[in-house]
């Protein structure tokens, strides 16, 4: 099954993070969701991402979009 | 009065006012932290010998304007209880500037406090070519501006890359705000320059596979900045300091290059002009010692 995808690539900090956080509450522990966003957003997306014990499993980019897998902890 | 008298009453902290027979008190402030009975004492002597009313200066000082000349030595006497000293003014190492630092700022990356106590101790109010100002910023976000001093620190972060679990995914490169980190031509290794790293660690914070590394957490020097008529700013010297120590020996190794090659009334920056940074760096690595 491919992983449930997230498009975040028309939101600004703080949604960005939010909608991820959404995101991950849709799916169970160590399931992986796929985010798309621009590259603005990597930063505090990924390190809050960390913080929450989550993990950044892959990285791809399409241009200036990047791709990441995401796996939920817990 | 003469000039003169004015002059030392200066450098003590008593700046003559515009109005005849007014001056302004400095008082000696740390890094912009002052306990409440301080507060308390100030506020009493602000009513008690001036007119009730306190001015915050620009660089995180706390004046009591408008006492009478013949009421300078009783506010002195009356704040000394409470531990506040009265400040200086004139060719003086002056107030010690300092952000939260890391304790209180999530930001932060050193105890900026720390380090403005220690610099105040042991060089606050000491005699110097020129008006001599320190600064120190908890990390590169720098609220304290630490290039607008004559000698200014900032908490900085230097990565290290590390090989084995990097997937050379590209983020540390999309997020560095100064594309200081490069692919090497093999494709095997990323370099990061030292030059145009601005030690914000944002390389470390959003690398997945936890390849980007501290190196080292700690202190960056700057030098020579100022703001005045002719503002110029600081310019980084020497590597990412360890520790506390070492920034406070930096610090006096730069006032001592002042005081040996600063003409009177000439700001550091206007010296360094003259010597050039890499002369200001040879001695303070000589100073310094080896790492």
């Amino acid at each position: 099954m491919t992983p449930p995808l997230l498009d975040i690539t028309g939101d600004v900090c703080p949604m960005t993070f939010v909608k991820v956080k959404m995101g991950l509450q849709g799916i169970p522990p160590q399931e992986t969701l796929t985010v798309r966003l621009k590259e603005e957003a990597l930063k505090n997306v990924i390190s809050s991402l960390k913080t929450e014990g989550h993990r950044v499993t892959n990285v791809s980019r399409e241009g200036g979009i990047f791709l990441l897998e995401v796996t939920k902890g817990g | 009065m003469s000039e003169a008298d004015y002059k030392e009453l200066k450098k003590g902290g008593m700046m003559r006012q515009a109005e005849a027979g007014l001056f302004a008190v400095r008082l000696h402030v740390v890094g912009g932290r002052l306990a409440t009975p301080q507060l308390r004492a100030i506020r009493e002597a602000a009513d008690r010998f001036g007119r009730g009313e306190i001015h915050l200066t620009t660089r995180q000082g706390v004046e009591i304007p408008h006492v009478p000349q013949d009421a300078l030595a009783a506010v002195k006497e009356f704040l000394a209880p409470s531990g506040v000293g009265v400040g200086v003014c004139g060719p003086t190492v002056r107030t010690v500037t300092a952000c939260q630092g890391c304790r209180v700022c999530p930001s932060g990356v050193i105890e900026s406090p720390e380090l403005a106590k220690a610099v105040d101790r042991e060089l606050y109010g000491k005699p110097v070519p020129h008006k001599f100002k320190v600064g120190i910023s908890g990390c590169v976000n720098n609220c304290m501006k630490a290039e607008e001093n004559d000698a200014g620190i900032k908490g900085w972060i230097e990565p290290r890359w590390e090989a084995p679990a990097c997937t050379f995914c590209g983020v540390c490169q999309a997020v560095c705000p100064t594309k200081a980190i490069a692919t090497s031509g093999d494709g095997r290794a990323l370099i990061i320059d030292p030059m145009p790293c601005i030690g914000c660690g944002d390389c470390i914070t959003s690398c997945p596979t936890g390849s980007m590394r501290e190196k080292i957490r700690g202190y960056r020097v700057f030098a020579g900045g100022k703001f005045g008529r002719r503002p110029s700013l600081g310019k980084r010297i020497l590597e990412v300091l360890r520790t506390k120590e070492e920034a406070m020996a930096a610090i006096l190794a730069v006032l001592d290059f002042f005081r040996e090659h600063g003409k009177p009334r000439e700001r550091f920056g206007d010296t360094l002009q003259g010597t050039g940074f890499p002369a200001l760096e040879a001695f303070v690595k000589e100073r310094m010692g080896p790492p």
